[in-house]
């Protein structure tokens, strides 16, 4: 039994659905869902790299700031060592450890990798004494803190290698 | 208003394979229309986008079992429908009135509709309409399910589905004939 109201209803039936939801909607689902982007996305390289330059923005924050800019060249090549002598120490100790664990292991891709990143370091060093810039300082915290990114992944793998052989786990110092 | 019951089906099978363009693409394609019907069912625009929300997610993560029997949409249009009726019961609507206020003939008025039907007039009433006669008119007459399935869906008995239909449109009449 049709009337005219269901007769109308049913054949505007599309101009009904005139409202649209709000972005956030599809903020919420795609969250939840937990699915990976592109490819792009993907890479660790990529991953990486963002988590290198936030401990590079942390790395300033924590490092303390001496104030006064008349002396601030001294001071910027002051605190600019102890930054250096700071991360020196972690590389070496971690460097160490890598050593005593892979004493067997000849040349793999990443000592290879690691002594590239130090003969980098020296010719930005160059750099930093001949025209000493932000960006150069920069550039020399960054080398070292990718360097550590990458001992510290080298550490984890080894470590996890070890663990596998039940042998006893070595104490990671951070 | 569906389409062939495969029309999405590589689309699918890539949110099956956890493609996230894929589900994209099939959000984008379905939900304004979900988005309407869970407006209608709710009575509220915050409560239909977290219906939608909540739709998607359920129907995605168990993509998997979809198989296909139905269309898509109506698949998904039952999710989003059953999520929208929890909301709308869960916040304690005002029960479907019980009294014979609006028990009328199911005959079409002899008067005219004010200054007649614009879809603009229609939703407004829809509307005003109380939560149970609005669900139950919406399903029906917008969602295109029958009385067996209002039912099912309500957890109410088909004629109870079919009682409130006639008193919903009576009162739908009424509100299009009072108001200009």
């Amino acid at each position: 039994m049709k009337d005219r109201l269901e007769e109308f209803i049913r054949n505007n039936r599309e101009s009904f659905d005139d409202k649209e939801p709000g972005e956030k909607v599809w903020t919420g689902i795609d969250a939840s869902l937990g699915l990976r982007r592109t490819s792009v996305w993907n890479s660790v390289a990529l991953w990486r790299a963002a988590a290198v330059i936030f401990m590079v923005l942390c790395g300033y924050l924590l490092i303390p700031k001496t104030s006064g800019t008349s002396i601030a060249k001294d001071n910027s090549s002051a605190e600019f060592d102890d930054v250096e002598a700071y991360y020196f120490r972690q590389i070496s100790e971690k460097v160490e450890m890598i050593d005593e664990f892979q004493k067997s292991e000849g040349l793999n891709g990443f000592t290879h990798d690691f002594q590239q990143l130090e003969a980098m370091y020296m010719v930005l060093k160059e750099e930093m004494k001949t025209s000493p810039s932000q960006k150069v300082k920069d550039a020399l915290v960054l080398n070292l803190l990718v360097r550590i990114d990458l001992l510290n992944q080298q550490l984890h793998k080894l470590e996890k290698e070890y663990k596998k052989d039940n042998y006893q786990e070595p104490k990671e110092s951070t | 208003m569906d389409h062939g019951v495969n029309i999405h089906e590589e689309l699918i099978a890539r949110c099956k394979a956890g493609d996230r363009d894929a589900h994209f693409r099939l959000y984008k394609l379905y939900s304004k229309a979900m988005y309407n019907v869970g407006l209608r069912i709710t009575h509220s625009e915050e409560e239909a986008e977290d219906v939608l929300q909540e739709a998607f997610i359920n129907a995605f993560r168990n993509i998997d079992s979809y198989r296909g029997d139905a269309t898509f949409g109506a698949w998904l249009k039952r999710i989003v429908v059953n999520k929208a009726i929890n909301a709308v019961n869960r916040k304690k609507h005002d029960p479907i009135p019980d009294d014979d206020r609006w028990d009328v003939a199911e005959e079409e008025p002899v008067g005219e509709y004010g200054e007649g039907l614009t879809v603009e007039r229609v939703k407004r009433c829809i509307e005003e309409l109380p939560d149970g006669y609005r669900m139950v008119l919406s399903l029906y007459l917008l969602e295109g399910y029958d009385h067996q399935e209002i039912a099912e869906i309500m957890g109410i008995t088909e004629s109870t589905s079919k009682s409130q239909l006639n008193r919903a449109k009576a009162k739908l009449r009424e509100l299009l004939t009072k108001k200009s």
